[in-house]
């Protein structure tokens, strides 16, 4: 027993590591496209269901292509029920039921089934409604890259990374590129993390948004650190705040023109410059040492 | 007939107000008896489907026709099925609203003249992504 122990935490416990911001564009993505790359052993996961961008620079190798579906409600209209009890019910308001006319709006179902419990008996059927999908492959050197796609249009982010989550496996060091924002679909990506970093820009905008994640990090006892990114432009007051309430930061990448330029051809970090690489890897070292502890 | 017309006040020197879902308050008035009452307009809080609620509402109101700035695409399939006439683009006062719908000089509104959102401000909306 004393064995089986022991084999479980060598094996089934390697960390997992999700990238936030509460301000979008501040460079999610760059960091854990980086960051995988000079670990090079990882699974690496694109939970930003509605804008998924880290394939762009990992260029993966997909293998498999998974339909998302949910159930959405259609209704007999013929059968002349009554669907206003439908309508009442639907807090998105994706039911409407004015006379004898149903109408129904498909983006804004949140495919709940509320309005089959309190409709009309048998007027109201489900069917399948395919949302996105989700998407296995490989990438260069020894990466594993999930990512997952939800159609434009649909609010459903939570189930395409729901899908996700099932591939989610502790047998090597997972990131999770998170969508940004602070609400649900970020509260989603960084649930089950170890460890967040926190990539924000030196700006009031960026100040402001990282305190919200900050606070949700907080709610969620999940330890975290700062990066900040295009260090240079805005002001101090991100660094100062951090100093301030012990705050680990753990990287500042500077606001240079090279690193725009190359970003725009669709190149990373450690390409235009090997000696990020070092930084990378011992950052991850650090978050194992302040995870352990 | 009973008019529901989107106002940003409470009375009829109001100006029409350009969202149909978000608008401040309706004033419902009826042609025949020449009567006003106004009501406050809940579904402009609404996280999404502003237009589709307060459809919804007005044709529960048995509204017969709806005079706003701009009706987006939503609001105009409920207020269709409703059978309730649309007349948007309209700007101005309530009371010349009125008065040029008595005269005959709206012309009733045959499509959506606005996308969806588009009388969302910004900090309200869908709750998507912030």
């Amino acid at each position: 027993m004393e064995l089986d122990l022991e084999w479980e935490q060598e094996v089934g416990s390697k960390l997992i590591v999700s990238i936030a911001s509460g301000k979008g564009g501040t460079g999610k993505t760059t960091i854990a496209v980086n960051l995988a790359l000079s670990v090079g052993y990882c699974q690496f996961m694109d939970y930003d269901v509605e804008a998924p961008n880290a394939s762009f620079f990992l260029k993966p190798d997909i293998k498999h292509v998974k339909k998302v579906t949910i159930k959405h409600p259609y209704f007999l209209k013929e059968t002349g029920a009554d669907f206003s009890k439908c309508a009442e019910f639907c807090h998105y308001n994706s039911v409407v039921a004015v006379g004898s006319e149903v109408v129904f709006f498909p983006e804004l179902c949140h495919g709940c089934g509320g309005c089959l419990l309190v409709g009309p008996e048998r007027a109201v059927r489900e069917k399948d409604i395919t949302i996105g999908e989700i998407k296995k492959g490989s990438a260069k050197p020894m990466i594993d890259f999930f990512m997952g796609n939800l159609k434009p249009g649909y609010m459903r982010t939570i189930s395409i990374q729901s899908e996700l989550d099932k591939s989610l496996e502790r047998s090597e060091l997972v990131l999770i590129d998170c969508p940004p924002g602070n609400s649900c679909p970020m509260v989603f990506a960084v649930k089950d993390s170890d460890y967040c970093i926190l990539v924000t820009e030196p700006t009031p905008y960026g100040l402001n948004d990282l305190l919200i994640s900050i606070e949700v990090l907080k709610n969620m006892n999940i330890p975290y650190g700062v990066i900040i990114n295009r260090d240079g432009i805005g002001n101090d007051e991100v660094e100062k705040h951090c100093i301030r309430n012990n705050i680990k930061i753990l990287l500042k990448i500077p606001n240079d023109r090279g690193i725009a330029e190359s970003y725009s051809r669709g190149e990373t970090l450690i390409e235009y410059d090997e000696s990020w690489k070092t930084k990378f890897k011992g950052m991850i070292s650090e978050i194992e040492g302040v995870v352990k502890r | 007939m009973r008019v529901a017309i989107s106002s940003s006040g409470t009375s009829l020197d109001s100006n029409v107000d350009p969202r149909f879902g978000r608008c401040p308050y309706y004033i419902i008035y009826d042609t025949k008896t020449d009567s006003s009452e106004h009501i406050e307009n809940e579904s402009r809080q609404a996280m999404g489907g502003a237009g589709i609620q307060a459809s919804q509402f007005l044709a529960n109101k048995k509204v017969e026709a709806v005079i706003a700035g701009n009706i987006g695409p939503n609001a105009y399939r409920v207020l269709s099925a409703a059978s309730i006439k649309i007349y948007s683009g309209v700007t101005g006062t309530v009371k010349d609203a009125i008065e040029k719908l008595k005269k005959d000089e709206l012309k009733e509104t045959l499509a959506p003249n606005v996308q969806s959102h588009f009388g969302t401000g910004p900090g309200m909306g869908t709750g998507g992504r912030q």
